[in-house]
């Protein structure tokens, strides 16, 4: 007996939001693979951070925290997606301890988007005021690091003040990519998105 | 670098919602006492797993060795004073047992990894959460590991041309916002050419679901799962 099923297709705003959030969640797993190396003993200046300031900037907080659990999920599934082509629920609760960055991203995301947009449907980009935008990812890079360090401390045994003093070097770059994510949308680069 | 082997050992052939009840449950274990009894007894379960997945538990400490040269450092850190004695042993021993229940995790995560190819946990996925939110995240995880290897040859592609054009002589600040601005331009772009394509090809919120069964053999790893979840609980 032939059964009847209807096609429920998806409506094309949907469509295109969840493809953005498919290439930026495939952005920041390009991104995790790519670091420009720094002088001295400095470490490398991760471009991982712009895959959530831009889902977060681009894609409000829904799809912007869909783009980020995308990325951690097929990380989780084997994809070699984390820094230096790592995988697995292991190196998320794990890594170096620094798992918990990985899901500081994504509520990071998720916060960006909420403090950008105000609302679940994302207003486009040139819209947002240079202070809102600036508001929205200084809460995102705080949201990472509040989630990060005590992560770290958990996985490694180390004191909580320990351990922030251990992260404590990055927080000047990450700052920088803020700057430099704001900078590429004052620069009009994502007019029209 | 740990990936999926096609094989046929009792975890290749285990159900992933099975396996993934099982390392998460693990994890709730390995993590929720940093005691050395509830350390060799996650490791006891871990190596089972790792047993099953017919893998070398050397061989996968190595495929690790960078992961766990962090981790070993994190006592040193610990114990490190800023005046005499200047290296305290308890700090340091507490934070060694704290870095070793993370042991179990990492080999569980390794048997998961090798013996389960990407689909089979995207069609979990999709079983799992019901729903818009599951079709999305199934289908999403899909495309991401279709894509992945194209927008990773952009971002490559981008950086080499930066450095063609004497890119390395530029301020930090100006190679990290090229390198940024040229990959997400490229990236939405082949966001536009997919929401096209998926809109094309009539994108439903119902298709067919990739095929998944339990198995008698899923059972018990699915109670010893689930038994390790609440494990926490039952021994406070």
């Amino acid at each position: 007996m032939a059964t009847e099923q209807s096609v429920d297709l998806v409506d094309d705003e949907t469509v295109g939001l969840f493809t953005k959030a498919v290439l930026l969640a495939a952005l920041t797993a390009a991104l995790a693979q790519i670091s420009i190396p720094l002088p001295g003993t400095l470490p490398p200046f991760s471009l991982q951070p712009f895959g959530m300031f831009f889902a977060g900037l681009l894609l409000g907080p829904l799809w912007g925290g869909v783009a980020l659990l995308l990325y951690v999920l097929v990380g989780i599934a084997g994809a070699p997606v984390f820094s230096n082509g790592a995988a697995g629920i292991g190196y998320v609760i794990a890594g170096k301890g620094t798992g918990g960055f990985l899901v500081g991203f994504l509520v990071g995301a998720v916060v960006a988007g909420a403090i950008a947009h105000r609302s679940i449907a994302p207003k486009p980009v040139a819209d947002l005021s240079v202070p809102v935008q600036v508001v929205a990812l200084v809460a995102a890079v705080a949201i990472v690091y509040a989630i990060g360090i005590p992560w770290l401390a958990v996985v490694t045994g180390l004191p909580f003040a320990r351990a922030a003093a251990t992260m404590a070097p990055f927080i000047p770059f990450d700052l920088l990519k803020l700057g430099i994510a704001i900078a590429i949308v004052q620069g009009g680069y994502l007019a029209g998105r | 670098m740990l990936s999926y082997r096609p094989g046929s050992t009792v975890a290749h052939r285990l159900d992933p919602r099975s396996k993934l009840l099982f390392q998460f449950g693990l994890a709730i274990a390995a993590v929720a006492h940093p005691t050395l009894p509830w350390l060799v007894g996650t490791t006891a379960f871990a190596l089972c797993a790792l047993a099953a997945a017919r893998l070398s538990p050397l061989a996968v400490l190595r495929s690790y060795r960078i992961v766990l040269a962090v981790l070993a450092l994190a006592p040193f850190v610990a114990g490190v004073a800023l005046g005499p004695p200047w290296f305290r042993v308890d700090p340091a021993l507490r934070s060694a047992l704290h870095v070793g229940r993370i042991l179990p995790v990492l080999l569980v995560s390794a048997a998961y990894l090798t013996s389960t190819p990407v689909r089979d946990t995207r069609a979990a996925v999709q079983r799992l959460i019901p729903g818009k939110p599951g079709q999305i995240l199934g289908i999403g995880m899909a495309l991401v590991v279709r894509l992945f290897p194209l927008v990773l040859a952009d971002v490559r592609e981008v950086r080499d041309a930066i450095h063609a054009r004497g890119g390395e002589a530029r301020p930090l600040w100006d190679r990290a916002r090229l390198l940024a601005v040229r990959s997400l331009e490229r990236t939405l772009d082949r966001s536009d050419r997919l929401s096209v394509a998926l809109r094309a090809r009539c994108f439903a919120w119902n298709p067919t679901l990739p095929p998944l069964a339990f198995d008698r053999r899923d059972y018990p790893v699915l109670a010893v799962g689930i038994a390790l979840a609440v494990s926490p609980l039952v021994s406070v």
